[in-house]
């Protein structure tokens, strides 16, 4: 709803600045992610070493934007729309923080299975992380450009990542059981499957919120979906 | 049950405690400063909940205060000043029907202004006036309104050692809890605030909140604030007017987070112009 400029320029400029370290940090996480995941599928250990020194930044910008958004709400008292703004950017952080905690879990396991012979399978990976770094990349350009819409489309793909989770995964426990010389490698590609069907959840809550900060509606949980969301054939309660 | 199930049915029976009876109506109400050449109110329809305190809020001019003196036909004391359109009914009563004394409406609804105006007289005979003015005269009835009044009003263990002593050499905070001690003396239904802590200090503020989050168990509060945050931390209820017009009207907790007009929303987060 918000739309026309605050008679204080520095709320503005302080709203501004808010949003704008919020979407460098989602970078970040995104970066991260893939650094990460490449240094496993390229066998490169200096991409999982670079997602876990550059876990920092995503860390230090979380406490930025916490303090941006404590400043905020001390400085202007917002309310309704700029409100939920700083709330939200304050959530997003900590669950940008949270997927680049994965991306590191996922670097430091990479760099365990790296140290090993290769194991041919490992590509079956990727299908899985395409799915979360595409969750992860629409909801922050939902973000970014406030796109409901988006939003949505972010939590209707958790199906579709629970589906690939659940199959990638089993194949690596088969593998587990079967192929007992690698059998710590499986395990450990059994946990990074684990850790993407994870951040799948977090952008998943990224969109959520993103639909609070534009609507007003609280849709986590099974709450229901705002009127100019709902589409008339389909049910108004989130699936999760 | 769990703690925060139990909280959780807590908070809903005292919201429905809260739903209460509607004590003023106001029905298509149109007003006019210049004997209906122009209409400073138009056409506002609203319905004040008893035992709330309902923030009247808007811009400079949007017609707030006039309508918080309709409520007590404050306005009579204007020559030109004139109802165009509607009823404001109090208690199912209309207020200016020809059988209404404005003097004995004023009885039921009480006021307190932007600036403590406390009589030059003590601290007693300022909350006994009232009374005194009804005729009471026993001492041990005055004597127990003041007392009730005084620490209905929060006031009284600051002042129960200098009954005696003029009401001006109190603090401002103070000489404003006086001004409402002595308009709840008279136990009116309603309390209309005209922006009661304009001049206060912090303290003197907080005070006074606290003080009318405490007589709305007894009494019917409409206020008229130019703070948001006064409005938000006090009211049940706000109400938001633009040149003399009622934009949006609803719960406090949803105006100020997710109100339904553009322009209410633009008023509180300080967008608007």
């Amino acid at each position: 709803m918000q739309s026309s400029e605050h008679i204080l320029t520095t709320f503005d400029q302080a709203l501004h600045e808010l949003r704008e370290t919020t979407l460098s940090m989602a970078v970040g996480a995104q970066k991260n992610l893939k650094n990460s995941i490449d240094g496993l599928l390229q066998q490169d250990k200096q991409l999982c070493n670079q997602a876990i020194a550059d876990d920092e930044d995503e860390d230090q910008l979380e406490i930025l934007i916490d303090n941006l958004g404590m400043q905020i709400i001390v400085r202007f008292r917002p309310v309704a729309t700029d409100l939920r703004m700083v709330i939200g950017a304050m959530k997003t952080s900590t669950n940008l923080e949270r997927i680049s905690d994965q991306a590191v879990s996922i670097a430091k396991r990479s760099r365990k299975i790296l140290k090993n012979e290769e194991i041919p399978e490992i590509r079956r990976i990727e299908g899985l992380y395409q799915v979360a770094a595409a969750m992860l990349a629409d909801a922050v350009t939902a973000y970014s450009d406030s796109n409901t819409e988006l939003a949505l489309s972010v939590i209707d793909q958790q199906k579709e990542i629970k589906k690939t989770h659940k199959k990638t995964s089993r194949f690596f426990s088969r593998k587990l059981e079967t192929e007992t010389a690698h059998y710590r490698d499986y395990l450990d590609l059994v946990l990074i499957c684990r850790w993407l069907d994870r951040v799948g959840g977090l952008a998943t809550n990224i969109a959520e919120d993103i639909i609070f900060e534009i609507t007003s509606s609280d849709i986590r949980h099974g709450g229901e979906l705002p009127p100019e969301l709902i589409d008339d054939d389909t049910d108004s309660s989130t699936p999760h | 049950m769990h703690d925060m199930s139990k909280k959780i049915t807590a908070l809903s029976k005292t919201t429905k405690n809260r739903e209460a009876s509607t004590v003023i109506e106001v029905d298509d109400i149109g007003f006019s400063y210049d004997l209906g050449k122009t209409e400073t109110l138009k056409g506002i329809s609203m319905e004040i909940p008893k035992n709330q305190v309902t923030a009247l809020i808007g811009p400079s001019g949007c017609g707030k205060s006039t309508l918080l003196r309709c409520l007590n036909r404050m306005n009579d004391l204007i020559d030109t000043a004139k109802i165009t359109r509607g009823a404001i009914r109090i208690l199912g009563q209309d207020i200016h029907a020809a059988e209404v004394d404005a003097i004995e409406l004023r009885k039921q609804v009480g006021m307190v202004f932007q600036k403590y105006n406390p009589f030059p007289k003590s601290i007693y005979d300022n909350v006994a006036y009232g009374l005194r003015i009804q005729g009471v005269k026993k001492k041990s009835i005055l004597d127990e309104a003041v007392e009730r009044s005084l620490r209905n009003a929060a006031l009284w263990d600051e002042a129960k050692d200098r009954l005696k002593d003029s009401a001006l050499g109190l603090s401002g905070g103070q000489q404003q809890r006086l001004c409402i001690a002595r308009t709840i003396a008279v136990r009116p239904k309603v309390i209309l605030m005209d922006e009661p802590c304009s001049a206060l200090d912090p303290i003197a503020t907080a005070k006074v909140e606290e003080l009318m989050l405490e007589l709305r168990k007894e009494f019917t509060i409409v206020i008229v604030t130019h703070s948001m945050q006064q409005a938000s931390r006090i009211s049940d209820r706000t109400a938001f007017f633009y040149l003399g017009e009622l934009v949006e009207y609803a719960s406090t907790s949803h105006i100020f987070t997710s109100p339904s007009v553009k322009q209410t929303e633009d008023y509180i987060s300080g967008r608007f112009g």
